[in-house]
């Protein structure tokens, strides 16, 4: 490029000064990126939301291009995959129409229990409009932000399982932070046996899967759903299998980031979790041997509790503690106490 | 300093063109549509008007301007803030202090600079990810990343060489 004969120009004052100060200013950048990411983040979705036309516009003959030239491979198998793809579409279909008669068997049960309702679970579908694939972060841009309705932390799904959480919402626009990510942490449940892991992304295509129990032995190819702990991500999304990859267990992700172009954002509206109305046994003086302070109301001794009316032939169910104290029934007796520490041994 | 090409190109406008050349790097790194399907991380554009303006026209591609390049990269990448301009600032000392060093080089050479610089950025940016995550992350895609932006810069370093000889002035080979 060049042979050291000409004596380059240099601006005025200390260079070496200026470099220390900068490498100074950078560094604090570091720190301030750490305490006071917000301030960043509402640039990022301006940008966002302003280049959002141009990424739209630009989506379309990208992802055509794209596909076609993924598509050539694939001109000289199209007669089997053809095939291949009539009957497993044949055996889909036989597995649709049993899913669909286990879930009304499965609502009918629910309603014979009287069981809580799973919480409501709205969607917005957006496209796809941009993929940021960097060394320490793995990102997608959406067309759709805050006057869609989406909100931080909302879970995002392709046809096959979750991709990622929202992170960032503009206007119109929201940022993505998938699965694979250095920073993605999410509670998930391992079936069957629902072990509850951490799945935690480090930028590989397979996240590693840590078991909150130590010991618990998994095996390659369970599947891998959302526990929901937390309440932020709904129950029991399909996220992927367990996989090992010769010194601890990962997990092969369902969805593909890479090829999704439309996906769609899950809106919990999950009520809060009221906890049961502690009894006058619960109460750790009880347990001690000294009489309650003061009674609640529905525990006053003349209060009349409605007994459940079951069907002729049905044998009365033992049901759990939770439910009769919010119902304001009497207390838990001892089986129930008992029972509870069994499942306590059981943990 | 351009009468003969025939450009009139002003001196403000040349002194600010590898600073936006800069910038067009970053944004065009950044538009965050993958052209392969996500299987290599996206190339640091931007690194490459920094190290060439840093050794043939220093006074034009300044420290702060490696800063705020790099401020820029980490603020459209979505990534943390001021890991991108921590590993520019970092780079880019290294080459003004190895400044005849790295001028000397020519041919192969010169990318072999590059590479030199590239990878000062990519282990700072290591470093500092590290750090603030208090993890390891996988050293892959640092790798691969260093990796295509340096075989773009074999393009790369011919086009700003036109852009520079066009716009901003003559090479000091040309001396």
């Amino acid at each position: 490029m060049a042979n050291g004969t000409w004596k380059i120009a240099r601006g005025k004052g200390s260079p070496q000064l200026s470099i220390a100060i900068v490498a100074v200013l950078a560094a604090v950048l570091v720190v301030l990126g750490r305490a006071q990411s917000s301030l960043f983040d509402r640039a990022r979705t301006y940008f966002s939301d302003v280049t959002a036309p141009m990424l739209e516009a630009a989506r379309g003959p990208v992802n055509g291009i794209g596909h076609w030239v993924g598509g050539l491979g694939q001109i000289f198998v199209i007669y089997s995959e053809n095939q291949r793809l009539k009957d497993e579409n044949a055996k889909l279909r036989q597995w649709q129409n049993a899913a669909l008669v286990l879930q009304q068997r499965l609502k009918r049960y629910q309603l014979l229990l009287n069981a809580v309702q799973d919480p409501s679970l709205s969607s917005v579908t957006a496209h796809v409009i941009g993929r940021a694939n960097r060394p320490f972060l793995d990102t997608m841009i959406l067309d759709a932000g805050k006057n869609q309705g989406i909100k931080p932390g909302e879970a995002v799904v392709d046809d096959r399982g979750m991709i990622g959480r929202i992170y960032l919402v503009g206007q119109h626009t929201s940022w993505v932070i998938l699965l694979t990510d250095l920073s993605s942490r999410i509670p998930v449940a391992v079936e069957p046996g629902h072990v509850q892991a951490i799945l935690s992304g480090d930028n590989t295509t397979s996240p590693s899967l840590e078991t909150s129990r130590p010991g618990v032995a998994l095996k390659v190819g369970q599947p891998i759903i959302t526990s929901g702990d937390g309440g932020l991500l709904p129950a029991g999304l399909p996220v992927g299998t367990v996989t090992w990859n010769g010194s601890e267990f990962r997990a092969t992700l369902l969805a593909d980031p890479s090829s999704a172009d439309d996906v769609r954002i899950l809106d919990l509206r999950s009520p809060p979790e009221q906890p049961p109305t502690p009894g006058a046994n619960d109460l750790p003086v009880v347990a001690g041997g000294f009489p309650p302070a003061a009674q609640t109301p529905n525990m006053l001794p003349g209060a009349q509790v409605k007994p459940l009316q079951l069907p002729a032939g049905v044998p009365p169910p033992v049901p759990p503690a939770q439910p009769q104290q919010q119902a304001g029934a009497k207390p838990p007796g001892p089986a129930a106490a008992n029972a509870g520490q069994d499942d306590e041994q059981d943990h | 300093m351009n009468d003969r090409l025939g450009l009139s190109f002003s001196g403000t406008g040349s002194s600010v063109l590898p600073f936006i050349c800069g910038v067009i790097g970053v944004v065009v790194a950044n538009v965050p549509i993958s052209f392969l399907g996500g299987l290599v991380p996206s190339p640091l554009l931007a690194f490459m008007p920094v190290y060439f303006w840093c050794l043939v026209r220093p006074d034009l591609m300044s420290a702060p301007a490696a800063l705020a390049l790099g401020a820029l990269e980490d603020l459209l990448s979505g990534g943390p803030m001021g890991i991108w301009a921590l590993s520019f600032v970092v780079a880019y000392t290294l080459v003004d202090r190895e400044r005849d060093g790295f001028a000397g080089l020519s041919g192969i050479g010169a990318i072999f600079g590059f590479a030199a610089a590239m990878l000062v950025a990519e282990v700072t940016a290591f470093l500092v990810v590290a750090a603030t995550h208090a993890t390891f992350p996988p050293l892959g895609p640092f790798v691969l990343q260093a990796v295509t932006t340096i075989l773009l810069y074999f393009p790369g370093l011919a086009l700003l060489t036109q852009v520079h000889h066009r716009f901003v002035g003559a090479l000091r080979s040309d001396f």
